[in-house]
């Protein structure tokens, strides 16, 4: 492992109670992922690619094991500088793009840089050319709603990447679009990835997907293959 | 702002909820308005009343106020005109009336029935009553009257089968305790518009007065101010300026103000309370299913970076939108409410004990209706904040798994 590591896990476990079941999602997972590296998790339902997400996300957090961010350890963060540290420094895209439904498609985009406390000039500009590298500069005052499924996850890839992160999650991204749209969404994610320097870490069951990642990681029992 | 903008966006995302929320703070805030302008209306009538009636500082010796004669005037003051002068010269003093309060018994030569008279200065004391006595019959009597004269109230007019022009004959104790006759004209019959005391009042000049109870004292004198404001400053420098003698305000003798305004104060009180918990529940309601709907929002936002402080500062804002709008909505109507009852009087029956209706008016106070604003868009932001303190909380995978 080297300074070249966006975000690290050292021998993460992480537990859920179900019931009276105790499941194992993560057992003793090491994983390091370099700047701007696209890493696909593979695996099927129940296998923890979403738990591992989590955990890269630092929406969730580990029984065991330590997660690195920037070479940085997370453990010691309390939920606000967990909270701070994702606004910072990590991008999220959902299956199901999770956008804001009553702000326009530019205040969506803004929004990441808005709670950051970026000025309102440079926000400006820096939502217009994110947008403009989705290909939604036409649709800026449109809202959510008034968009294509396809449209929508582009918007939140603009949102994800506005903020210049440094690691973007994506949660099954592809997961609710046509295959023609997945295939210009899956385009814009790698070249978006590469034009901004940042890391994915992507979760999917889309086989298309997964032949233009750099690497692809295999999940069973929540233990890598 | 863009917080402002983000939480007035949120409430447009269910109209019909937030409609109904708005409307029912508008009607809220309408009625504690129009219930708290109505009793502000009725405290500065009676206020009126009462400080026309006896003054609006009342000064006579400290025994007139605390023991009861044994003789007519016995706690009297003997150099009333001196002492009338000394007070006109303060600059918030319109007028010193002097008033001797006696009681006997009024004849019409076949029937005799007790009064409670006063004598006045009739040049000026029926000028400072204004609107609070009325004329039923003749005229207001006069100082330079050519015989002695009465005013009757209407009770006591009726009893005795007076009206104007019908002679009477006064009988009272002199101040050296001999009883004394004097024959009077009926010069008007007036209202109160209290029956009890219509039925036993009567006033007649001092000089009248004097001449029955032979004496030259008055028992007190009721000093007019120039506004209601100045009572307090002016009872403090009258007071100080003749310590041998007790000044009182209009207030320590209202009794019955006393009572309407304790009585109002709790009744609108408790109502505006009920009302206030009816409009933080109705909020209360509307966040609660609002944020419900968009917990898995939530957990995005939170994801995204943003501290739980500012989503509740978000919803707090839509309270403040949802309260402010419905607050500035009651204002506005109880606004509109209170100039068409000016243009299109609606009047009110008589209360227990009175004869005589008043208008419905409903004051417009800008302190009550900007603390009524302000306490309804604090309540609501408060009962916003309360609702979201636990969805912005809770874990965010928990929170984006929410369907």
């Amino acid at each position: 492992m080297n300074g070249e590591n966006v975000v690290e896990l050292r021998a993460v476990f992480k537990t859920y109670r179900l019931g009276k079941h105790t499941v194992q999602a993560l057992q003793g997972i090491d994983l390091a992922v370099k700047r701007g590296e696209v890493v696909a998790l593979t695996g099927p339902s129940g296998s923890g690619k979403s738990t591992l997400l989590n955990l890269c996300g630092l929406i969730d957090t580990a029984d065991a094991g330590d997660i690195l961010l920037d070479g940085k350890s997370v453990a010691g963060l309390d939920e606000t500088g967990r909270t701070l540290l994702r606004r910072d420094a990590l991008g999220f895209v959902f299956q199901s793009f999770n956008l804001v439904p009553v702000m326009t498609v530019a205040e969506n985009v803004d929004y990441p840089l808005f709670i950051a406390g970026v000025p309102a000039i440079e926000r400006r500009e820096r939502v217009a050319a994110q947008l403009i590298a989705v290909g939604l500069e036409e649709h800026a005052r449109h809202r959510p709603d008034a968009l294509s499924g396809g449209q929508r996850q582009r918007v939140a890839i603009a949102r994800a990447l506005v903020k210049r992160p440094r690691l973007v999650i994506a949660d099954e991204p592809t997961a609710s679009l046509d295959s023609h749209t997945a295939d210009q969404v899956v385009a814009i994610m790698q070249e978006r990835c590469h034009a901004e320097g940042a890391a994915f870490v992507i979760a999917t069951h889309d086989a298309r997907l997964t032949p233009r990642c750099d690497r692809v990681l295999s999940l069973l029992d929540g233990r890598l293959q | 702002m863009r917080w402002l903008v983000f939480a007035f966006q949120n409430t447009l995302r269910n109209r019909r909820r937030s409609l109904v929320t708005v409307a029912i703070a508008a009607l809220g805030t309408a009625a504690i308005l129009l219930a708290g302008g109505f009793a502000i209306y009725t405290y500065r009538a009676l206020a009126q009343s009462a400080a026309r009636s006896t003054g609006h500082l009342i000064v006579g010796l400290p025994e007139q106020f605390t023991k009861d004669e044994d003789t007519p005037l016995q706690y009297g003051l003997d150099d009333s005109a001196q002492l009338s002068a000394r007070l006109q010269a303060d600059p918030d003093v319109r007028h010193v009336l002097p008033r001797v309060a006696f009681s006997g018994l009024v004849s019409n030569g076949d029937k005799s029935t007790v009064m409670l008279a006063t004598g006045v200065d009739p040049d000026h004391e029926f000028a400072v009553k204004g609107p609070f006595l009325s004329m039923l019959a003749g005229e207001v009597l006069t100082s330079n009257a050519a015989q002695a004269e009465v005013m009757l109230g209407e009770g006591l007019g009726k009893s005795l089968k007076a009206e104007p022009g019908s002679g009477l004959t006064l009988l009272a104790s002199t101040t050296d305790g001999a009883l004394n006759a004097l024959d009077v004209v009926v010069e008007g019959v007036f209202s109160t518009g209290v029956p009890e005391i219509d039925k036993r009042l009567l006033y007649t000049d001092i000089v009248t007065a004097q001449r029955l109870l032979n004496t030259k004292r008055v028992s007190t004198l009721g000093v007019f101010l120039r506004s209601m404001e100045a009572t307090t400053g002016a009872q403090q420098r009258v007071a100080g300026a003749n310590p041998n003698l007790t000044v009182q305000t209009w207030t320590d003798q209202a009794f019955f103000y006393r009572s309407v305004r304790d009585l109002y104060n709790r009744i609108f009180g408790a109502l505006g309370l009920i009302i206030g918990v009816i409009v933080v529940f109705v909020v209360a309601n509307a966040m609660a299913m609002a944020i419900v709907e968009r917990t898995r929002e939530i957990g995005t936002l939170r994801a995204l970076g943003t501290l739980p402080s500012q989503l509740l500062r978000s919803c707090a804002l839509e309270g403040l939108v949802l309260g402010g709008v419905g607050a500035l909505a009651g204002a506005l109507i109880a606004l509109g409410v209170s100039v068409l009852l000016d243009v299109v009087p609606v009047q009110m029956p008589p209360p227990p004990g009175s004869t005589r209706g008043y208008p419905l008016s409903i004051v417009v106070d800008p302190a009550m209706f900007a603390l009524t604003v302000l306490a309804m868009v604090f309540v609501s932001m408060l009962a916003s904040g309360w609702i979201a303190r636990r969805t912005v909380h809770l874990p965010i995978v928990e929170a984006l798994a929410h369907t």
